[in-house]
């Protein structure tokens, strides 16, 4: 299949340009197999965009006598308009753009495509394997051990190859335990907390049935995680009510009589559906024109956005609490264990690990906690908030993660190391990307890709000292503290810099920024100079006193 | 920029020559002015059965009168005290959080007076017209827009020293009623008489200023919060009585401290300076879109939740900035 046969107009002249933040300018566009070019040659300054055709959510047409406008929607929540002479062309050019932006094969993708401009030092695809995490393990606890019963992805396709369970529990007893847990999804070891000792486990539901079957190497792995005679804690992100009717459809919870040691509790976090509705319409109200402060508030109220985020962080503090203060192993689990699951273990992780507040911790964590956990990332963010088409598998949960990963960052301005520029960007690629680490739905699925050898790493792009530079936060202090951030409604605010980003220029923010930054490296030199100085001040005083004697 | 109080028109239609001479000799010969009336139409129109209106065309041929309604008064205070509950509630769910932000209207209040503030200064800097400002009485709404206007306008009323000049000239010695607006603050039981914060709304128009131009400011979030606490008491006499008169009257400058005084101390000075300030010559204008305008987390929380970390990341920048 040729790119070449879906683009019915390769390019068109004196088009204007619409975009947030500039000036409308007029210029050229190119489609071609992978994006949408405009370039204006104007004496001072050449300006372009480049724009995916992945991250194009939908596209509108419009027309006022025969000139015709293409409003583009971008997933990352971009609008721009394209003015194009002539209906002909006009039309040409939409269809083009909505049979390149709808393409089903991954395989089609950008990622297949890319070839690299920059000097590959790091292979982002062997920077964070489940080996290195485990060694780190192993240097201050020998309770665990890596299995490799999935290598073949045959026990769990939504698991990578190797996960790490307790040293007692054997491969033959894994695979019992992945015929009793939906989707296979086994508990498996999530975090380790040093302080005490505790694990955080995850899984998916345990399918008991109307039967009450039970599943006695299921049973033996959680208890191995406990200390004798202390209780653990199962967080389930489904009301109760939700996890007894799902025994109806073979699913189930852990009852009490078979996990003795075990306290359930129920943390709702919302289904994705929920999710995907609820962020269509905070993207409405931020974009509603009606300069109406109590119409503002009140579609922000009903879109439950915020309900959402304290949700989360209220689901995560819990965990962080029964491991940090309650001294207590957890397992959390939905139904799936591939959404809610993902984001309460996750964010917990946040709140107790501050090597998690580091760059490379944090892109750890979301490689493990995310990416091999099997987050069904191609299924979730394959339409965006504008997306005019019937809603299938599309959720923000990523991004609900990430702005909850913000409150925190808003709330605690010295404990992280990145700043929220990383964020948005972590945001931006796992919906469209030259990359193709957010490409497929799991580990089985990126294997049989080949995704390794055939596509870049964002890991290897963004860990450039060049790059890494731009996401620095200029007020890290690296601490080893627990940080509990406050859930309270009151001090959870909007994330301004993804859903107003396109509404209000950030250019004093980001001025202060710079200003800030530069205000700590001029800082640094000083400071460099000021120990030359003594050095020398010193030097010059052991000679005046050799001289002397 | 001027402001005044509302014209005695009255029932009758009473006019006064020597208003209308001195407002007309301020326009030149064909040239426009507005009259940014802070009370609505109707409110206007009714005022004249108490008395007092507003100025009639034929009478100023050569101004116009635009009405942005803004609200004082008992409202206003209701408006605060319901935002103030709203934050103490210690465990709301997020409906109901949203909901009660909602319904005390305060938010849309800072974005009325925002909204004037930047009509004012349209007038001045885009149209190249005078402006008249007044409401009813000239002590509240009034100084609520010629202030912000003039930060909005005005690079030198963003030094410290010239928005305290600016605080000395627009509110103490314009004659907003200190005494009577800050006699009680959100969570007095006592019935309230003359109360309103409009003071407090000022200042919290500021700080929306501040986060939107956060390098334009040489003042930050600090002083904001000290002039707020001073206004409704004050170990100095600065923010004492309602008008100069007054502050006559009881000799309030041979008898106090000044809080200008203290603050302009060097040790002091340093806690309220913005380290990131650097001089903008250039007009703001801030965005009064309702998703810009966010709660004032630092006096509205204050005491609900620690901001120990926002204040550490705030003194380590001004001690970098102090050691640089």
């Amino acid at each position: 299949m040729e790119f070449a046969e879906l683009i019915k107009t390769p390019r068109a002249d004196n088009v204007v340009l619409h975009r947030p933040f500039h000036l409308a300018v007029e210029g050229t566009l190119c489609l071609t197999g992978h994006h949408l070019i405009f370039s204006s040659r104007r004496q001072d300054n050449a300006e372009e965009l480049w724009l995916l055709h992945s991250n194009i959510d939908s596209i509108e047409k419009r027309f006022v006598g025969s000139l015709g406008s293409i409003i583009i929607k971008c997933k990352d929540l971009r609008i721009i308009q394209l003015d194009i002479p002539g209906m002909e062309e006009c039309l040409n050019i939409a269809s083009s753009i909505e049979a390149l932006s709808t393409l089903d094969s991954v395989t089609l993708m950008y990622p297949f495509f890319y070839r690299p401009m920059f000097e590959v030092l790091e292979d982002g695809w062997s920077s964070f394997l489940l080996e290195q995490e485990f060694e780190l393990l192993s240097s201050v606890t020998n309770e665990w051990r890596l299995s490799c019963v999935n290598k073949e992805f045959s026990v769990c396709p939504s698991y990578p190859p190797v996960v790490i369970v307790p040293k007692s529990v054997d491969d033959e007893a894994l695979r019992k335990v992945a015929l009793f847990r939906h989707g296979g999804r086994f508990p498996v070891l999530s975090y380790y907390h040093k302080k005490n000792g505790m694990a955080m486990m995850r899984s998916s539901q345990p399918l008991t049935g109307t039967n009450g079957r039970r599943c006695k190497e299921d049973e033996k792995l959680v208890n191995a995680t406990l200390r004798s005679g202390r209780r653990g804690f199962v967080i389930d992100t489904r009301p109760l009510t939700v996890a007894q009717q799902a025994r109806a459809k073979g699913g189930g919870f852990e009852q009490e009589v078979h996990y003795p040691q075990w306290r359930r509790i129920h943390k709702y976090i919302e289904r994705f559906h929920i999710l995907q509705e609820s962020f269509i319409k905070l993207v409405e109200a931020c974009n509603d024109q009606s300069h109406n402060m109590d119409r503002w508030l009140s579609k922000l109220e009903a879109s439950n956005w915020l309900t959402h985020i304290k949700e989360l962080l209220t689901a995560a503090c819990l965990a962080a609490q029964c491991i940090d203060r309650e001294g207590a192993s957890v397992l959390v689990h939905g139904s799936e264990g591939t959404d809610s699951t993902l984001q309460v273990t996750s964010l917990a992780q946040i709140i107790l690990d501050p090597r998690c507040r580091t760059i490379r911790g944090f892109e750890a964590l979301i490689v493990r906690e995310w990416l091999q956990a099997g987050h069904p990332f191609q299924q979730r963010c394959a339409q965006s908030a504008y997306s005019n088409s019937k809603q299938k598998w599309e959720a923000p949960v990523f991004l609900l993660f990430l702005e909850c990963v913000w409150q925190i960052h808003r709330q605690f301005p010295c404990s992280f190391e990145f700043n929220e520029k990383f964020l948005v960007l972590l945001f931006e690629h796992a919906y469209a990307s030259q990359f193709g680490t957010f490409l497929g739905n799991n580990e089985n699925e990126r294997a049989k890709l080949k995704l390794p050898q055939k596509t870049m790493s964002l890991w290897s792009w963004v860990n450039r000292p060049e790059e890494l530079s731009r996401f620095q936060n200029p007020l890290y202090e690296a601490n080893s503290l627990v940080i509990w951030p406050s859930v309270a409604p009151q001090s959870l605010q909007l994330w301004e810099g993804v859903f107003l980003r396109w509404n209000r220029p950030s250019r004093f923010l980001e001025e202060a920024e710079e200003e800030r930054i530069n205000i700590i490296k001029y800082n640094k030199e000083l400071q460099a100079r000021v120990n030359t100085l003594r050095r020398r001040l010193a030097e010059m005083e052991a000679d005046e006193g050799v001289q002397q004697e | 920029l001027l402001r005044s109080s509302q014209p005695l028109t009255g029932p009758n239609r009473r006019r006064c020559r020597e208003d209308e001479k001195l407002l007309g000799t301020i326009l030149d010969e064909g040239e426009r002015g507005f009259i940014i009336d802070t009370r609505s139409a109707q409110a206007a129109k009714q005022a004249r059965m108490g008395g007092g209106g507003t100025e009639p065309k034929s009478s100023y041929p050569q101004w116009r009168r635009l009405h942005r309604a803004l609200e004082r008064g008992r409202p206003l205070q209701e408006s605060f005290i319901r935002l103030v509950e709203a934050c103490s509630d210690p465990s709301p769910s997020m409906e109901r959080w949203l909901g009660r932000l909602e319904s005390s209207r305060w938010l849309g209040h800072v974005k009325a007076a925002l909204s004037t503030a930047c009509l004012a200064a349209q007038c001045l800097d885009r149209e190249d017209s005078k402006v008249l400002v007044h409401g009813a009485e000239g002590t509240d709404t009034t100084l609520l827009v010629t202030a912000l206007a003039q930060l909005i306008l005005d690079p030198s009323c963003r030094t410290l020293e010239g928005f305290q000049g600016l605080l000395e000239r627009e509110w103490i010695q314009a004659g907003h009623p200190f005494q009577l607006r800050c006699a009680r603050s959100a969570s007095s039981h006592a019935r309230g008489k003359q109360e309103a914060p409009l003071f407090l709304l000022f200042l919290d128009c500021v700080w929306q200023l501040s986060r939107q131009f956060p390098l334009s400011l040489e003042f930050g979030e600090r002083l904001l919060l000290t002039l707020f606490d001073n206004a409704y008491a004050s170990a100095y006499g600065t923010f004492l009585c309602n008008n100069e008169r007054e502050r006559s009257l009881c000799k309030v400058k041979e008898s106090t401290h000044s809080l200008w005084a203290w603050l302009n101390q060097p040790e002091e000075k340093q806690k309220y300076l913005n380290p990131l300030y650097s001089h903008n010559p250039l007009v703001i204008w801030p965005s009064v879109e309702p998703q810009s305008i966010q709660l004032w987390q630092g006096l509205f929380l204050r005491w609900i939740r620690p901001s120990q970390h926002l204040e550490e990341a705030w003194v380590e920048i001004q001690r970098l900035v102090e050691g640089n």
